[in-house]
């Protein structure tokens, strides 16, 4: 290729002064709104993470000495975390709790979602209705739940007087209950949210995929598992995701109900982190802590992104497809 | 600054017409009788007027206000603003003050276990110079006072005794039938329970689910659990740690106590496992109980005949003793003893202290510990225990109780990192309770994990520390 071959491709992508000056413009309008975000960040979150940061290298005996005169000790208390059966245990309490409310919570939102999605007579007052328990202070629904949930108490009662089986679970008492206890005022208190959320994908979905499916003469089940699930996948991963970092950090209700016990039940993260930084005012290995759990939910939010975006893409395509025969026509 | 030139002369004439004068008839009363109540205004008043801002829990500070009222009346010192926090969550909250050096409470009212630990951490004002000042004692049952001070300075205020005292349902043993049945069953009287064992075998004998009523309510919840294994450890002759501050919990006298805690499982209610006092005190108050030990202020509700099923129908007493150390020996607890600490880095602790003086004297506090609807404050002063007021709340039975148990009363422990220790025996007797450790092996695990936190807090600190809980231990076997 010649210079002056090369020189007359390049001219067209050359940009003129007024385009340079609008993209510098548009450049401009987001920094600022980004700004504010990026202050909180600079000015508030990280000296705070450095701070954690900090604590989590030095052993600080808080009975000892002040935080800066701290020993440097690397990397070891890292370790004691990561060799910690107890930390391990309050790892896998507090996956299977978020694993199981979360998948708990999804399925009731999404049927309720799925019987209201239609607009029908009275669907507000419903609508209020289920929402109402998302509104509960968690604590409140600790404390309730404990009078309902004692073995002599209302529920067991209720249940025994309509079965005619006598039913007397421990619920609040029994080691093999009480994490199953949470998970089910978890499940009860934060079912509107996926609620809102399967009930605000269900809306958006587009009619025309339905419509056809429904002249093609597909049954209900079909058109729900094969059109409407498919196109509902990326809220459904944004609700499951949300529902179940939320769940990984559950505090005011286990705490309120059992504070770890009975034994150690409901020794979760969240429990044992505070147990360990203000009971026991180890605030070093607490940051360590602190670290290696947010760690564990960068790696979850990193996946649940990735999937996201496959699945973003997935349904981009889908739309191309169903659009390009309409441009064709 | 004002100078005032005085001679040495003038002075020591001074000082000798002033002692004549104090002999003089008419005005000796004028010299030597102000009261610690008078003495104690007198010195807040020196202090100047303040608001004075407190962490303390509403049920404690509601009856505390009268009194406080009249102190506000006679020196312009007043309640500031107040952070509403459960006794429970107190130390958390009190230990975060103190890390960050906080002037925000200027007093605080929590439980004095966490004495040492505060101070450790450098929140704590001593008190010495300001009692001093004010001509004030802490005039409290049995070596009580004593669990107010930490390396020989006084830190503390208390306003709640909570002392153990036992519970025994009067219509059930002095019942003639169950009199016979017993003793053709046991061979022996039915009576007050004198030991660990012979309280069980009471709780076993009466107790009847079918209509709801259990031998014991008795906590053995995780947060709670310790307080009643102290109880029985204790009076079987054991301390937790050697004088080398190595834990020594896990030996027979240690075992005797795991066994006899956890025994308790078959006569109390299936959900004992996780309750506490909200579930347990109101099954004391409505009859669904044989005997128990409790703090002492469920007698002023049991005595209550509006919150009350069981009014007239208990009998108050020492909490059992044990002979496994050769020697009959009863001890009681205190814990959470709520006391009024004042913080160092405030710039009004000596009205914080004045008021807190001023809440603590016996006669100031009678109103205090007989509030009949917020009966968190129980009796501890020498005073209370001869106060026809304080025997109409708690009846004359539960009054000698509470003197009683007064004497043979001991702390849980009272080292720095006090929550720690506890909440590692808490949770390893819990898991036996609930059949997730074998009970076997709950010494041993407490003890490792003990280890681990003086190593941390540091062995030569904690053996200072030593002394002073050391202190607190009653000196006799049983009451006198």
């Amino acid at each position: 290729m010649t210079v002056a071959a090369l020189s007359a491709a390049e001219a067209p992508l050359q940009a003129s002064p007024r385009a340079v000056s609008r993209r510098r413009a548009v450049r401009r309008f987001k920094l600022s709104l980004l700004a504010p975000l990026i202050a909180l960040f600079a000015f508030v979150l990280m000296p705070v993470l450095l701070l954690q940061l900090y604590f989590s290298v030095h052993q600080w005996t808080v009975y000892l000495g002040s935080w800066w005169d701290a020993d440097y000790i690397g990397l070891d208390l890292f370790k004691e975390v990561l060799t910690d059966p107890r930390f391990g245990w309050a790892v896998l309490r507090s996956l299977a709790f978020a694993t199981g409310s979360t998948v708990g919570c999804f399925v009731f939102g999404f049927l309720l979602a799925y019987l209201m999605h239609k607009p029908f007579r009275g669907q507000a007052i419903y609508y209020i209705i289920f929402i109402l328990p998302m509104l509960t202070v968690p604590v409140v629904v600790a404390y309730t739940a404990e009078m309902m949930l004692y073995q002599s108490g209302p529920l067991n009662d209720v249940i025994t007087r309509l079965s005619g089986i006598e039913f007397k679970p421990s619920w609040l008492s029994d080691p093999h209950l009480a994490l199953m206890t949470v998970s089910l005022l978890e499940i009860w208190n934060w079912t509107p949210f996926s609620f809102i959320i399967m009930l605000a994908g269900l809306t958006a979905i587009p009619k025309e995929p339905i419509e056809a499916a429904e002249i093609l003469g597909a049954s209900k089940w079909r058109i729900f598992w094969e059109v409407q699930v498919p196109l509902l996948r990326p809220v459904i991963l944004l609700a499951l995701v949300l529902r179940f970092l939320e769940a990984m950090a559950e505090f005011p209700k286990t705490w309120s109900l059992f504070q770890g016990g009975p034994g150690s039940a409901t020794e979760t993260l969240p429990v044992y982190i505070f147990m360990t930084t203000w009971q026991y005012f180890e605030i070093s290995k607490g940051a360590a802590m602190s670290y290696i759990v947010m760690l564990l939910m960068i790696v979850i939010v990193l996946f649940a992104i990735r999937l996201l975006r496959r699945e973003k893409r997935s349904l981009d395509k889908m739309y191309e497809q169903t659009d390009s025969p309409k441009v064709e026509a | 600054m004002t100078k005032f030139n005085i001679s040495r002369r003038t002075f020591v004439e001074g000082g000798l017409g002033l002692t004549v004068a104090n002999f003089l008839p008419g005005t000796m009363p004028l010299a030597s009788a102000a009261t610690m109540e008078e003495s104690t205004i007198a010195a807040a008043k020196s202090a100047g007027p303040a608001a004075v801002n407190g962490m303390i829990w509403s049920p404690y500070l509601v009856p505390m206000q009268p009194v406080i009222a009249e102190f506000s009346k006679q020196t312009n010192i007043t309640i500031g603003a107040v952070q509403d926090i459960s006794i429970f969550d107190a130390p958390q909250r009190a230990m975060a003050e103190a890390l960050s050096r906080s002037p925000q409470f200027d007093f605080i009212h929590i439980d004095s276990n966490m004495i040492p630990s505060l101070v450790s951490a450098g929140y704590l004002e001593p008190l010495d110079e300001y009692m001093k000042k004010a001509n004030f004692k802490i005039d409290a049952v049995g070596d009580y006072g004593t669990f107010m001070t930490y390396g020989g300075q006084t830190y503390g205020v208390p306003t709640d005794g909570n002392v153990h005292i036992q519970y025994v349902r009067k219509d059930i043993i002095e019942d003639p039938d169950n009199k016979k049945r017993f003793a053709d069953k046991f061979g022996k009287e039915l009576k007050f329970p004198q030991t660990w064992e012979e309280e069980q075998t009471i709780q076993e004998f009466f107790m009847d689910p079918s209509k709801d009523l259990y031998g014991s309510a008795n906590l053995r919840n995780r947060a709670n659990g310790p307080t009643w294994w102290y109880m029985i450890y204790y009076s079987a002759g054991g301390f937790p740690f050697d004088d080398d501050m190595k834990p020594t919990l896990n030996t027979p006298a240690g075992q005797y106590a795991v066994d006899i805690y956890l025994k308790d499982k078959k006569y109390n209610h299936p959900e004992a496992a996780n309750w506490g006092t909200p579930q347990q005190i109101p099954r004391i108050a409505q009859g669904h109980v044989v005997s128990t030990q409790y703090w002492d202020g469920t007698a002023k509700l049991n005595e209550n005949p509006a919150k009350s099923k069981t009014t007239g129908k208990w009998l108050y007493g020492l909490v059992p003793g044990s002979d496994f150390s050769g020697k009959r020996m009863h001890r009681s607890i205190s814990s959470p003893l709520a006391a009024i600490l004042i913080n160092k880095y405030s710039p009004r602790k000596a009205q914080a202290a004045y008021l807190a003086l001023w809440l603590g004297s016996g006669k100031n506090s009678i109103p205090i510990v007989t509030d009949p609807v917020n009966t968190f404050n129980d009796a501890w002063a020498k005073e209370h225990m001869t106060s026809d007021a304080v025997k109409n709340a708690y009846s004359p039975a539960g009054v000698k109780a509470i003197e009683a148990n007064f004497q043979v009363v001991a702390p849980p422990i009272y080292l720095t990192g006090y929550l720690e220790f506890q909440d590692a025996l808490g949770k390893n007797l819990s898991e036996a309770f609930v059949g997730q450790l074998p009970a076997k092996d709950v010494l041993k695990k407490t003890e490792d994990e003990w280890t681990a936190i003086i190593r941390r807090i540091g062995q030569s600190k904690l053996k200072k520390d030593l002394v002073s809980y050391k202190a607190l231990m009653p000196k006799r076997l049983k009451p006198a």
